[in-house]
Formats: C-alpha cells, sequence, structure tokens
C-alpha cells in the first residue's frame, strides 16, 4: 500500500482541480479537437449495439437483406418476444440473481476487506493469495463440478445456487477493491470514533462505511453487471425454461434450423438497457472507487 | 450420498410387477435418506407423501422455435392425461433446447442424475455402459410393433433394440425454380457434373447468389459429408460395420468438392465454417439456389416465398436412390428400475393420436405404421409426400455402433476442412481417430 | 498498513473495557471476519476445482458415464493430441496482442477522456457500454455485422471501396483471428480505460505544475511524470486483463466455435471442443489451462516487481 505519493485529501483537494483547470481555457481549439475525436469515438462504440436494434427491427423477411436500414421497421418485433417467450420469468430471475449475489457478495467481502485492510494477521499473505486464485478460476472450467455438487445438494433450478456461485465467481474482485478503498481511508479517524465509545463494528458501520462509498459502489457495479451477463453457469444449473437467467432464455433463440437474428437481438437490448441506465446513473462514482484500486 | 448407490436398492425394490408392490415399495423409500437424495431433481415437486405415486423423469428435446410452440406444452398436454389415466404415476417433464440437450444430459448422467426416459438424437453411447432398458422391457408387444421396421432395425446394438425411434426425417435435394429459369435451366441435375455445370450458369447468370449451398460447419457436418460420400458409393463405414471414413470412394469425393465446387467458387468461400442455419437461412431468403435440405425447409420456403422445388439427391453418375434418413430416439434408463411405469408411460405416448399431433405440429415425418398410414393418406402433407416415398430406402448413420456418438463428434469438428485443405490427411486423421474411439470402447 | 500492528491472538484474560486497538478483529482472530468469504470460495469454487482435477483421471463414456480410472491416460492423450501445438501457440499470440493493444489503447482513451470537453459525460457514458452488454451478445453482434449474406460491415466497406465484395471473414482464420482480437480488444477497453482514468485522477496538479515550471514539454511529462504514476493502475490494469482475456471463452466461441477444426482456438476453447469427445480429456486440459494461467500471472508479478509496491 504506497502511501507516501499522496492521500486521498490531496488527491480531492480543490486546489490540483484548479491548477489543472487553469490552462486548459486558452486553448479552445485543442479542446474542439479533443471533443470531435470523443465523440467519433463514442459513436464508433455505440454502433454494434445501435446495429442490435436496426436488427432487432427487422421483419423476418428482410433479415438477410444487406441494406442498412430495413423497409419496414417491425416494432412488433418487441411485443412479439416478450409475449412468445419467457423473457418475462427469464428477467425476473436475472434481477434476483444479479440482485442476491451482489448482496451477498458485499456482505461477505466487507469484512473480510476491512480486516485484511486494517491488520497484519498471520494467514494473511496466503487469504490475499487465495483470493488471487479465485479469480483466475473461471466457471465455463469447471461446470461438470458445479453440476455435481448443487445436484448432489438438490439445489438445481434454484435462484439460490445462482446467487451463491454468482457471488463467490466475483468475491475476488469485490474484496480486493474494498480492501484498497479502506486502506486508503486513515486509520485515525476510525479510532477516535472508537475512542468516543463505538466498537469496532460500529466504527465500521459509522466511519468506514461512508468513507468507502465509492469502493462499495465500485464492487456492486462490478458484481451486478457481471452476475447480470453471465451465461454458462445459467445454462448448466438450471434447465427448465421458467429458472434460467435472461442470457440463456435469449439464447433459446436459436434453434435447431434457424437463428431468429430479430428476436435473439430484440432480447439482447431489454437485457442490455437495464444496466446501462444503472450505470450511468453512478458512472463518477465508479471512478472514483477505482481510483483507491490502482493506488493499489 | 453417492448418488450411484442409491439406484440399486429401488432397482431391487421394483423388479416386482405389480404396481401395488411399485407404490409400497415408493412408500417405505421415501423415509429412508437415500432416496431424498436420489429424488426428482426438480426441488420443487419434492418428495412424494405417503402413498405418493413414482415420479418419472422426462427429458425431451425442444423442437419448438418459441414458447408458443416449445415441445414443453406438448409434453405438459400428453402428460397431464396420462397422469389422469394413470393416479400411480406422476411425470416430471423437463424440455431442452436442441444446442444444449446433449451437454445436459451428459452432466446429468456423469453425476448419477439419469432420466427414467430420454428424447434425443442419439442412443448407443448409453447402450456401451448398460443404461438402457432393452426396448421390449419398455414397450408392450403391440407398441414395438407398430414401429417401421427400418427405424426399429436401425435403433438395435448387436441384435437387441435398444434405441426406440420417435420422429424421422429424410433428406431430398432442394432448389429454387425461380433461380433455375433465370438462368436457363429446367431440370434440377442428376448427377454431380450437372451441379457443376447448373452452379456454374447461375453463377454466371445470377449475381449474389449462392448457387450451390455446402454447408460443412460444425452443425451437421456429418449429415452432408454422408450425403455426397453416398453419391459414390462411399459412406461412414463399410459392410461389416467398419469405419471407412478415408475409403479411395470417400477421398475421391472430397476432391471432387474441392476442386469442382469450391475452388471455382461455386459455393461459401469457407464451407468449413458454414452452419447449415446459414444455408437454410440463404435458401429461405432467395440467397442459395440449391442444396440438400430436410422437410423443415418447406415452411421456412414458404415464409420467404420462395418457390422450390424437390428432388432426389444427385449422385456421381446418376441421381441416389436411397437417401440419409435420420431418427431422433426415446429411451428408458434402467437405474431408477421403473420399468413397469416407463412402459405404460411409452405406450401411452406411442399411441396414434399422440404421435400425429406431436409430428403435424412439427411438420415431421412418423416412425409408426399407423401413423404413417394415416398422414400419407389424409392428404393434408402433399408437401411431404417426396420425403415419405424416400423413407423406406433410407441410410442411416451407424447409429448402433457405441462409438459413433464420438465419432459423429470428430466429423462435425473437421471434416469440413477436407475440402480446403489435403482431403486425404483430413480423412486419414479422422480414421484414426475413429478407430481410437473402437479402441476405448 | 503500519499503524495497525497485527494482533492475531486474543487479548488476556482481563475481563474489563479492553483497549480500543486490541477490541473486535483482535479477540477471536481473524477467523470471525474471513470465515465467510474462504466458506464461499470454497463451496463454490474450489470443490469443483477438485472435482474437475479429480475428473482428468477418470475414465469417461461420451454419454457422460464414469467407467473408472485412467491414470495419467488423459494427459498423454492430450499432449498428444496434433492440434495441441498450435492451440498453445495461438493463445500465447492472443493473449499477448490483445492485451498489449488494450493497454495501449486504453492509455491513449484516458488521456482523452481525462480532458475537460463539451459532453465529455456523455461520451464516457458510450464508453461503457461494450462492458454493460454481455460479451457474448457483443460477439454474437459482431458475428451477425460479419455475415457474408447480411453483415453491415460487408456492406459498408463494401461501399467505401476498402473490399470487392462481401467476404466470410470468419470462415479463414487468417481473417477471423484479427477480427476476434478486434472484439476482444473493443470489450477490454471500458474496464481498462476506466481503470488507467482512475489512476489519472491520482496524480496531484502540483507535480504537472512543477514540470512546467522546469520547462518540461507536453511528451516529456507524460513519460516522465504521467506514466511512472500511473504504474499502479497500468499493473492492475494488465493482470486483470492477462486472467480475463487468457481465459476468454464467449467471443471465440460466440464468433466461430474455434473452428475451422481447431484453427481459431485458444486453450479454453479447445477444452470446450474436448468435452463432447472426451470429458476426461477435456478435464486434463482445463487442469493445464489453470497451471497455465497461474504461471502467466506469477511470471508477470514476478517481472513487474508487483510485490515491491506491496512494501
Amino acid at each position: 500500500m504506497d502511501r507516501h505519493i499522496q492521500s486521498p485529501k490531496s488527491r480531492k483537494s480543490p486546489k490540483s482541480r484548479d491548477s489543472l483547470k487553469s490552462p486548459r481555457k486558452r486553448l479552445r481549439p485543442r479542446t474542439l479537437v479533443i471533443a470531435g475525436i470523443a465523440w467519433l469515438l463514442a459513436v464508433v462504440f455505440l454502433l454494434p449495439y445501435a446495429e442490435m436494434v436496426i436488427t432487432a427491427l427487422r421483419p423476418a423477411s428482410e433479415l438477410r437483406d444487406p441494406s442498412y436500414l430495413p423497409h419496414h421497421f417491425a416494432w412488433s418485433n418487441f411485443v412479439n418476444v416478450w409475449r412468445d417467450s419467457t423473457l418475462g420469468g427469464n428477467l425476473k430471475v436475472t434481477l434476483l440473481v444479479a440482485g442476491g449475489s451482489t448482496l451477498l457478495a458485499l456482505l461477505v467481502a466487507l469484512p473480510a476487506a476491512y480486516y485484511t485492510a486494517r491488520i497484519k494477521f498471520r494467514g494473511r499473505k496466503y487469504f490475499l493469495l487465495l483470493v488471487l486464485v479465485t479469480q483466475m478460476f473461471q466457471p465455463t472450467s469447471l461446470l461438470v463440478g458445479l453440476y455435481r455438487e448443487f445436484y448432489q445438494l438438490d439445489m438445481l433450478n434454484s435462484v439460490w445456487t445462482l446467487v451463491l456461485c454468482n457471488a463467490a465467481f466475483n468475491l475476488a474482485f469485490a474484496i480486493w477493491i474494498l480492501t484498497a478503498y479502506i486502506g486508503s481511508i486513515p486509520v485515525e479517524l476510525e479510532e477516535a470514533a472508537m475512542i468516543d465509545g463505538l466498537g469496532r463494528l460500529g466504527a465500521l458501520r459509522r466511519v468506514v462505511l461512508p468513507l468507502a462509498m465509492p469502493g462499495v459502489v465500485t464492487a456492486v457495479i462490478f458484481t451486478f453487471i457481471s452476475a447480470w451477463n453471465e451465461f454458462v453457469m445459467g445454462l448448466t444449473l438450471s434447465t427448465v425454461p421458467q429458472s434460467q437467467p435472461l442470457t440463456v432464455g435469449i439464447n433459446n433463440f436459436i434453434g435447431n434450423y434457424t437463428v431468429q437474428w430479430n428476436y435473439l437481438f430484440a432480447g439482447s437490448v431489454i437485457a442490455i438497457v437495464p444496466v446501462v441506465v444503472l450505470f450511468a446513473f453512478i458512472e463518477r462514482q465508479v471512478v472514483s472507487g477505482l481510483t483507491a484500486g490502482s493506488v493499489k | 450420498m453417492d448418488p450411484v448407490t442409491c439406484g440399486s436398492d429401488g432397482a431391487k425394490a421394483v423388479t416386482a410387477v405389480n404396481k401395488r408392490v411399485l407404490s409400497f415399495a415408493a412408500v417405505c423409500a421415501v423415509g429412508t435418506l437415500t432416496l431424498a437424495a436420489c429424488g426428482s431433481s426438480g426441488g420443487s415437486g419434492g418428495s412424494p407423501k405417503a402413498s405418493g405415486p413414482v415420479t418419472l423423469k422426462l427429458v425431451a428435446a425442444d423442437y419448438g422455435d418459441k414458447a408458443s410452440n416449445s415441445s414443453t406444452l406438448y409434453w405438459n398436454d400428453l402428460v397431464k392425461s396420462f397422469e389422469a389415466a394413470n393416479p400411480t404415476i406422476k411425470v416430471d417433464v423437463q424440455v431442452i433446447n436442441w444446442n444444449d440437450i446433449d451437454k445436459q444430459v451428459k452432466t446429468m448422467i456423469q453425476s448419477g442424475n439419469m432420466p427414467d426416459v430420454l428424447q434425443t438424437g442419439g442412443y448407443a453411447d448409453k447402450v456401451a455402459d448398460n443404461l438402457l432398458y432393452p426396448a421390449s422391457d419398455v414397450l408392450s408387444p403391440a407398441t414395438q410393433a407398430n414401429v417401421i421396421d427400418t427405424f426399429a432395425k436401425a435403433g438395435q446394438v448387436s441384435g437387441t433394440q435398444y434405441g426406440i425411434p420417435f420422429v424421422s426425417s429424410a433428406r431430398a435435394f432442394f432448389y429454387n425454380k425461380a433461380i433455375f429459369a433465370q438462368a436457363g435451366i429446367t431440370t434440377p441435375p442428376q448427377t454431380w457434373d450437372d451441379v457443376k455445370a447448373d452452379a456454374t450458369l447461375i453463377k454466371a447468370k445470377v449475381p449474389g447468389v449462392t448457387p450451390y449451398a455446402l454447408p460443412l460447419g460444425p452443425e451437421e457436418a456429418q449429415g452432408e459429408s454422408m450425403m455426397w460420400e453416398l453419391g459414390n458409393g462411399g459412406g461412414v463405414t463399410d459392410a461389416s460395420g467398419k469405419y471407412t471414413l478415408n475409403s479411395q470412394a470417400n477421398i475421391d469425393t472430397f476432391s471432387w468438392l474441392k476442386t469442382n465446387l469450391v475452388d471455382p467458387g461455386l459455393t461459401y468461400a469457407n464451407p468449413a465454417t458454414t452452419d447449415r442455419k446459414t444455408a437454410f437461412a440463404d435458401f429461405a431468403a432467395g440467397k442459395a439456389a440449391m442444396l440438400n435440405g430436410h422437410p423443415s425447409l418447406i415452411q421456412m420456403s414458404k415464409d420467404g416465398k420462395v418457390d422450390y422445388g424437390v428432388a432426389p439427391i444427385p449422385g456421381k453418375n446418376g441421381a441416389l436412390k436411397s437417401t440419409l434418413g435420420v431418427a431422433d430416439w426415446m429411451m428408458a434408463f434402467n437405474k431408477n428400475g421403473h420399468k413397469d411405469q416407463i412402459k405404460a408411460f411409452l405406450d401411452f405416448a406411442y399411441s396414434k393420436e399422440n404421435t400425429e399431433k406431436f409430428d403435424e405440429t412439427y411438420n415431421l415425418m412418423p416412425v409408426t405404421k399407423d401413423t404413417l398410414a394415416d398422414m400419407t393418406s389424409s392428404g393434408k402433407h402433399a408437401d411431404l409426400a417426396p420425403f415419405f416415398a424416400l423413407l423406406p430406402n433410407a441410410s442411416f448413420y451407424p447409429l448402433g455402433d457405441t462409438s459413433w456418438d464420438a465419432v459423429s463428434a470428430q466429423i462435425k469438428q473437421s471434416i469440413g476442412t477436407a475440402v480446403s485443405g489435403d482431403p486425404a490427411k483430413v480423412l486419414g486423421d479422422l480414421q484414426k481417430k475413429a478407430q481410437d474411439a473402437v479402441a476405448n470402447k | 498498513m503500519s499503524q495497525t500492528s497485527a494482533t492475531p491472538k486474543a487479548p488476556g484474560p482481563g475481563r474489563g473495557r479492553p483497549k480500543p486497538r486490541r477490541s473486535g478483529p483482535g479477540r477471536f482472530g481473524p477467523l470471525p471476519w474471513i470465515a465467510p468469504a474462504i466458506l464461499l470460495i470454497m463451496v463454490v469454487v474450489l470443490w469443483p476445482v477438485y472435482e474437475m482435477v479429480h475428473t482428468s483421471f477418470l475414465r469417461i463414456s461420451t454419454s457422460g458415464f464414469v467407467r473408472g480410472s485412467a491414470g495419467l491416460d488423459k494427459y498423454r492423450k492430450l499432449f498428444g493430441e496434433p492440434d495441441l501445438g498450435h492451440v498453445l501457440i495461438s493463445t500465447v499470440i492472443w493473449t499477448v496482442a490483445v492485451v498489449t493493444l488494450t493497454m495501449v489503447l486504453s492509455l491513449a482513451l484516458a488521456q482523452l477522456f481525462n480532458q475537460e470537453f463539451p459532453g465529455r459525460r456523455l461520451t464516457r457514458w458510450a464508453l461503457i457500454a461494450p462492458w454493460a452488454a454481455s460479451v457474448l451478445m457483443t460477439a454474437i453482434g459482431f458475428k451477425w455485422m460479419l455475415n457474408q449474406t447480411a453483415g453491415v460491415l460487408n456492406t459498408a466497406m463494401t461501399d467505401l471501396g476498402l473490399i470487392s465484395g462481401p467476404q466470410d471473414w470468419l470462415g479463414d482464420p487468417s481473417t477471423a483471428w484479427p477480427w476476434m482480437m478486434f472484439v476482444a480488444i473493443f470489450v477490454s477497453l471500458p474496464f481498462t480505460t476506466y481503470t488507467l482514468l482512475a489512476g489519472l485522477q491520482t496524480i496531484p496538479g502540483e507535480v504537472y505544475e512543477a514540470a512546467r515550471v522546469d520547462g518540461a514539454s507536453t511528451w516529456q511529462t507524460y513519460l516522465r511524470i504521467t506514466l511512472p504514476l500511473l504504474r499502479p493502475a497500468f499493473l492492475v490494469g494488465v493482470v486483470i486483463n492477462l486472467i480475463n482475456v487468457f481465459n476468454s471463452f464467449p467471443i471465440i466461441w460466440g464468433m466461430t466455435q474455434g473452428g475451422p477444426s481447431s484453427a481459431t482456438a485458444t486453450t479454453t476453447v479447445f477444452m470446450y471442443q474436448l468435452k463432447d469427445t472426451d470429458i476426461g480429456e477435456s478435464a486434463a486440459m482445463s487442469v493445464v489451462n489453470f497451471a497455465l494461467v497461474v504461471v502467466m500471472v506469477l511470471v508477470f508479478l514476478k517481472v513487474s516487481r508487483w510485490s515491491e509496491d506491496e512494501n
């Protein structure tokens, strides 16, 4: 933990912001060029998803046309895809899984991160190594083991299973980000609070947690996005359509003889929108949350 | 907790035939831990209450392409009426997408969580491990006799029938009449040289269209390659059932495809990565002129307003007399010992009303004599007439070979590279892998 | 980290009000704090890992039935696969190329988005789209756009005169690899850029002011000040990307399924392909795959002298 370079205080000091800003006001043409490039890039990043929306609006008869836009926009595709599939139920599963696993990961990661950040206990190194190793495993190679395990526990097709799995595979990142962030909070604040009569837990809740909010938000958004988009575990551990998450439900538009590209992408758009909106709301906090992680 | 041990007790208990004994055994077993661990995996159903019925676990493939025509609906309906007629048997239905069913079933078997009844694409690999009941154990004599003979035979491993055909289809040659007319072609091709000549004409006169769609991608390469091999008197095995993937006839077939269709650009640039879905979609959109198709392409072509024709598959020296027949299979697992309940269920499922309903829902062809007679004579299925005619002469994959599933997976994976690389080498490698698979039985 | 001394043992028997520093976490040792995390990791990650290693020593039929022990046969079979060599080479090229290009492009993007300009928030918002969307869907979307018959990218490139007609980009390994790398970079950029963006914000303005007073040029300032101070964030980006790109499955599976044959497969995709023919061999590939990623990350940490930062 390299705290000699700067503390969070200096990072956020208004003075440094001003000193960064002032010279830029003179560089107007340069700002325009930068804005132009940035806007162009933004368009490039959105194009693939725009094409998904366009395809989602193509009538089935125009799917093999190489035209940029369909002649008719089949808005009914969105209605059909919703009515004619289990996507409503799948969306509910995904919401529960993403929300539940985020909450669980946070509840488990927060105390571990707090302790690891504050205390050099024996085995701390091994604990951190275990966390790093967890990060290196990916569910794709563990599917058979996961299936066997949850079959033996009689927990297949259960939302709880997916909650547990998603929480576990995202735990490493959450612990890591939170450890780094809590580590950057001056310990003196906490000690003061404890002298004032709050116990460790009280200090954690009243002092550390509020200060660690950007780190918490970052861990939350990572876990949430990753659980929201998880595919292989959902596919393996839920075998009946009504208990499958959205990603798996969408996959069912890839049929035996045909791929219903328009429905497939309509479903994808439905799946993407909530996450983008959520992300847009808390974008700023993600940057400051990652800031601590990168100080490590 | 080891699931392998829980089946055996159940199996012993249930060998008795009497239904009362059965339900009694079930009641006794409920209390024990073993059964709780072996119980239905659904979790929702829970264990049966006192005097509770035996629960059969049915796993089936989904033939539908949307929720409103999913096979789940068919099976749920069927199970409802079956349960009404058989109050001591419950059926737990699990319908799985075709893309995933093989992997799912493998995982189930590996975990010891076997279904009682499975309906999917292949059966023989399960016979190798003694997982299945012979068909005669789980079908009444009447139902067994009702299965069309060629299919019943295709369900045999070493003379005993294990695979119970469920639905069938045959392949035929499809061509786009409008494109043919535009290119000035009047009759569908009979020989490979005809195919090449017609494709050349189409390429010259109808730009933007793939003259012949050759899908040798991993989705269905074993089917497309076998149809071409049959055209040259080759095939996957010889008469004695040994794999002959790199026979001279097969090597010649792929060399012909490479020099006459692929290299001149008369088909896709990379057949090895082109899946059948792409070929079908192109044909149904009027973007491909010829291909080897399947009854499902009829409806797709109609939806795409393509004026199509169906003809026998061209061979090297003349149209094929036989065609590639495909069947999907029903099988009964012996692990849970539910032989008699399975028999009751299958006899119910194979009744004429039920099979006909399924075949008509998905435009598939029957495997039972009564349904075939009905569908041929009813006049409602004129589209399928050319396919009905082909059925009796169909050739099959070596379905009864317990190593076929592994070999088929290898073929799907790499046979397509035979039309871009060296056919003799690619087929030689495949043959070697096939022999390894046989040796590893 | 040095302010709080380690107190792994419970405090003495004194029942009175413990000193703040010794209360709470110290009293029962680390377990109450980290046990839930360890438990979750053991149940959901380590148990299946054990199953995976165990499976790699088993003979399992294609139907999934366990036929007995295989000893080291599956490893022998795996190392005898003629395709394994080129799959390993492809994996190395894939990982190195994607991570390197991602890092370089992200440095530029972070610099760009760190400037003040009108609409910065909206453009940053656009940047997160590939992050928020499922990687599998993005890969399938690109596959669709590259479709030979109806792909919009083929249409656009033809209209722009870049190519003479629609091409089957993903069918030929020599064109499929660059496209898949493009997609892999595309989906890795948001996270990496955000990490570096966060790193840039930790650099205090005073440092730049000092550099300006010394008369350093913009480029010199970047090389001598920004880059070294960005090192921690950069290392984080590299490690996370190394792991993710090496393990990347959905991109390749969604676009080519590793085909033709296994010409566009990395070790992870190859492992999945082997599942269809031999489950034990596939598990052996998983074990080897994991060993590779561990070695790779440890070597990188060693080379980058990560531990020096720790102390």
